[in-house]
């Protein structure tokens, strides 16, 4: 019962601490990151992709990839930002294995029921600029999405990109225009 | 207005409320990071420690091949990993093309969420998941199950079921021959898969995938007997969009859906050396042949083949075409919008000076593109393709209606003026109702402006409505999946494509009842026609470009043959012993009917099928004529026909190896390797 007994100090020790032990092989520590984590990388993955099915299978993917990861993380971005840029990896490989496979899941997808009831904010006028958000190039869409939807700054959202602030507000420059184009 | 968007409008982002991830899948994913996290710290065990993917984490793009870095090392014996080995090096080694590694994390989710722990839970944290999870899998089979269907890793998961569940007989000598398929898959330790629950699911059958594609149901024609209907009536096909569909599937390792297979499509799809007409005013010869059946020993084929009339270079019209570009979010694949452009800078090429053509978007950036301009202006037009950029709604914009205009503005008389549709099967032009569509289309047929459809991509393919838009446009309907076929259609049959030298072409068979007692035709079932249709002029039928072939081939059954697959009724004199009326040296009579460009009463082609056509054996028959029943027994064996016979694979494949001739383009060359793919799908077919 040692893991239980710990396990309110795992729920208030830092991001980093707990990456330092899950690094270690201390699965309880790895367990409570990923429980921490999870809500933030489904969400993420919700805003770059739209739909829940997909940002369910994102957050699952982020989740065993850190199993692996998490002894990689070398400490020097913050981890909020590392695992931004896990979970748009993420979210890019499934766009891309969904293009190849055609959009034949798609549409099996759309005849679920459990997503045929629009989704909340579905019915916000906000509709069609995300509709067009999401469409944009992907390194538009990441500028875009991590500095208005995330609220990040541009040189944090550069480090996300792994990029530099002045391309983060070279993307968005560019987004907007296409913007302007789709909407 | 400013041509970028307001900073105040994206501000609007910041407002919107994510829904609330489901429980259900927050434990299966914590409960699938922790069976990954104890694979890693097992590995990490062994001497040959690496954080091989961690590494290649930091090169932003996660690979596909971390799959092999989380390898499960429980206590597995070796059977039970041949067993898990097997279903991806099935998929691997079936697929002609290999699936790209970075399809597999595709797969992962999938077998993750199949996995539980194997052994039992060692503490706290993972019991707490793990319990969830099974209690999850158990209450709900699949809950919010991976809408976006993973194909693949359903594939997967249904080849594993098969092999889990022979694990009684692996144990008794099968698991050498598990192991050996799946080294042959290639290295064994290369690809590991979480140990997999033999779900009790039912069993699949592996091959057709539901794919987005539509296509129209037909029944096959069915055998008729001579006495009951000796008419057979049909109207010509030489669309070929079925062939590449085909092809496609096969090349993804996928057998395609029977419907998909239209065996006339597939036999159209090459040239045959039929003799060539030598004046537009009769653009037609008729070849025949018969042959033994290559599926059905006591049956005999009488193949029907036909060639366009192909004008020389120096008759050449002035073409006015009008592309009618699908611009919508779902052409952005490399194998859409990016080919459509090459494939259209393809046919600038073959275009002369006093050609014009003009490109109209539809869906997402709609509008004008390209104003009508002269051919040999390539620059701007090239220019202009360039700019071509899929993506916006598919909000309908007047598209087609903005094609039509355009064509008639630049109508040139007694040229080609012609709409090409270029589309992933998004036929959101404008015009909602495809009743509506269709006679717009058949309208504008009629005033001399014809439409072509060519389609792109796979899985939101409307390929009913293709074909129905191009058969009422008086066009083809060509399926584009790669450069090479873009070049067939676009280069080497542009005339065919772009120049129509008959319309309403309908062919009619009368059989001999003193020589055939019953008779099929093989494919064609969605242009059967009435009998009194052949004679009425305004019953439309299919369109012939110049230097088209067609191709048709009936199974006949000779009267007194053992073949016959109808009974003889009780009642009625046996054909045989009936009065021979008339000529017994002719199995029938052929007739043919067509119209020239821009006439409204049709014409009229004769020929007697006499006796002198028939050869005693196979071997005899030319080459193209073998070809042709090759291509018919392969569409027949695909789609599971009820009259494909015992041919086998490999009989299909040496019987169309003898047969394929010069093949200067390599199509049939190609068609072989379809044949060996098929075999490799369906072995037991």
């Amino acid at each position: 019962m040692l893991q239980n007994a710990e396990a309110p100090v795992l729920e208030e020790a830092p991001d980093a601490a707990l990456v330092k032990r899950a690094a270690g092989g201390d699965r309880a520590a790895f367990a409570a990151l990923c429980a921490r984590h999870y809500d933030f990388i489904f969400r993420t993955a919700w805003k770059w992709s739209g739909r829940r099915s997909d940002a369910e299978d994102v957050a699952q993917e982020v989740c065993i990839k850190l199993a692996g990861a998490v002894a990689g993380f070398d400490g020097r971005a913050a981890f909020r930002s590392w695992l931004y840029r896990v979970t748009l990896n993420a979210v890019r490989d499934q766009q891309r294995a969904e293009g190849r496979r055609g959009r034949g899941t798609e549409r099996l997808a759309e005849v679920q029921p459990a997503i045929a009831p629009p989704e909340q904010e579905d019915a916000t006028t906000g509709q069609e600029l995300w509709a067009a958000v999401r469409r944009l190039p992907g390194q538009q869409r990441d500028a875009v999405l991590l500095v208005y939807a995330e609220d990040l700054s541009h040189a944090e959202a550069g480090e996300v990109m792994g990029c530099k602030e002045a391309t983060v507000s070279w993307h968005i420059h560019a987004a907007k225009k296409t913007l302007r184009g789709l909407l | 207005m400013s041509d970028e968007i307001h900073e105040d409008e994206l501000q609007a982002l910041k407002h919107v409320e994510t829904p609330a991830p489901s429980a259900a899948a927050r434990r299966r994913a914590l409960a699938a990071a922790m069976v990954a996290f104890d694979a890693e710290q097992q590995k990490s065990k062994t001497p040959a420690k690496g954080n091989g993917w961690a590494a290649r984490l930091r090169s932003i793009v996660p690979q596909g091949n971390w799959i092999m870095d989380t390898r499960f090392t429980y206590g597995i014996g070796t059977a039970a990993v041949a067993l898990l080995l097997l279903p991806l090096g099935y998929q691997l080694y079936t697929t002609t093309a290999v699936t790209p590694l970075s399809d597999l994390p595709a797969l992962r989710p999938e077998a993750v969420r199949q996995a539980e722990p194997p052994a039992a839970p060692e503490s706290g944290a993972e019991a707490d998941f793990a319990v969830a999870a099974r209690e999850e899998s158990e209450a709900a089979p699949a809950p919010a199950a991976p809408m976006a269907a993973k194909q693949a890793g359903e594939r997967l998961q249904r080849a594993a079921e098969a092999p889990v569940r022979a694990i009684p007989e692996a144990a008794d000598g099968h698991d050498e021959m598990l192991a050996a398929e799946s080294a042959a898959a290639g290295s064994a330790d290369a690809v590991a898969v979480p140990v997999a629950a033999p779900a009790p699911q039912p069993m699949l059958a592996v091959p057709t995938e539901p794919t987005g594609d539509v296509f129209t149901r037909f029944d096959e024609s069915p055998v008729q007997l001579v006495a009951e209907a000796p008419v057979s009536t049909f109207s010509v096909d030489v669309d070929t969009a079925s062939y590449a569909y085909v092809r496609r599937s096969l090349h993804e390792g996928q057998l395609p859906a029977p419907e998909a297979v239209r065996i006339e499509e597939l036999v159209n799809y090459f040239t045959y050396d039929y003799p060539q007409p030598t004046a537009a005013a009769v653009p037609f010869q008729p070849t025949m042949q018969v042959m033994p059946t290559p599926w059905n020993a006591d049956t005999q084929l009488l193949q029907i083949g036909i060639k366009g009339y192909a004008p020389p270079v120096t008759e050449a019209r002035p073409s006015n075409l009008v592309f009618l570009v699908d611009t919508s979010g779902s052409m952005d694949e490399p194998d859409k919008l990016p080919l459509l452009k090459r494939a259209l800078g393809l046919l600038v090429g073959q275009l002369d000076a006093d050609d014009t053509i003009a490109i109209v978007a539809y869906a997402g950036s709609a509008g004008v593109v390209l104003e009508p301009t002269a051919a040999s202006d390539k620059t701007r037009i090239l220019g202009a393709l360039d700019n071509l950029w899929a993506g916006g709604s598919t909000a309908g914009a007047a598209g087609i209606e903005l094609a039509y205009r355009l064509a008639a503005e630049q109508r040139v008389e007694g040229g080609i003026n012609r709409v090409i549709l270029a589309t992933d099967g998004d036929f959101n032009v404008g015009i909602e109702d495809p009743e509506a569509l269709e006679s717009f289309i058949a309208d504008k047929r009629d005033a001399g402006i014809f439409l072509s459809v060519l389609g792109f991509g796979q899985g939101n393919l409307g390929d009913d409505t293709m074909q129905a838009l191009a058969q009422n446009g008086n066009g083809v309907a060509a399926y584009i999946d790669s450069f090479q076929e873009a070049r067939k259609v676009l280069v080497e049959q542009v005339g065919g494509t772009l120049e129509t030298i008959a319309t309403d072409v309908k062919i009619q068979v009368e059989f001999n009842p003193a020589v055939v007692s019953e008779y099929r035709l093989v494919g064609y079932e969605t242009r059967a026609l009435n009998r009194e249709d052949f004679n009425n002029d305004r019953v439309d039928a299919g369109d012939v470009g110049a230097g088209h072939t067609v191709t048709a081939l009936y199974e006949i059954v000779p009267v007194g043959a053992a073949g016959g697959l109808i009974e003889p009724l009780r009642y009625e004199t046996p054909a045989a012993a009936l009065p021979t009326v008339g000529t017994t040296d002719e199995y029938g009579f052929l007739k043919l009917r067509y119209k020239l460009p821009g006439e409204e009463a049709s014409r009229l082609i004769e020929a007697p099928i006499t006796r002198d056509l028939a050869v005693e054996s196979l071997a005899a028959a030319p080459a193209d004529a073998r070809w042709a029943a090759a291509v018919a027994a392969f569409g027949q064996k695909l789609k599971g026909s009820r009259y494909a016979g015992d041919l086998r694979w490999d009989e299909i494949r040496s019987l169309a190896q003898g047969a394929r001739g010069a093949d200067e383009n390599g199509y049939r060359a190609e068609f072989i390797q379809l044949v060996d793919a098929a075999a490799a799908l369906a072995p037991h077919r």
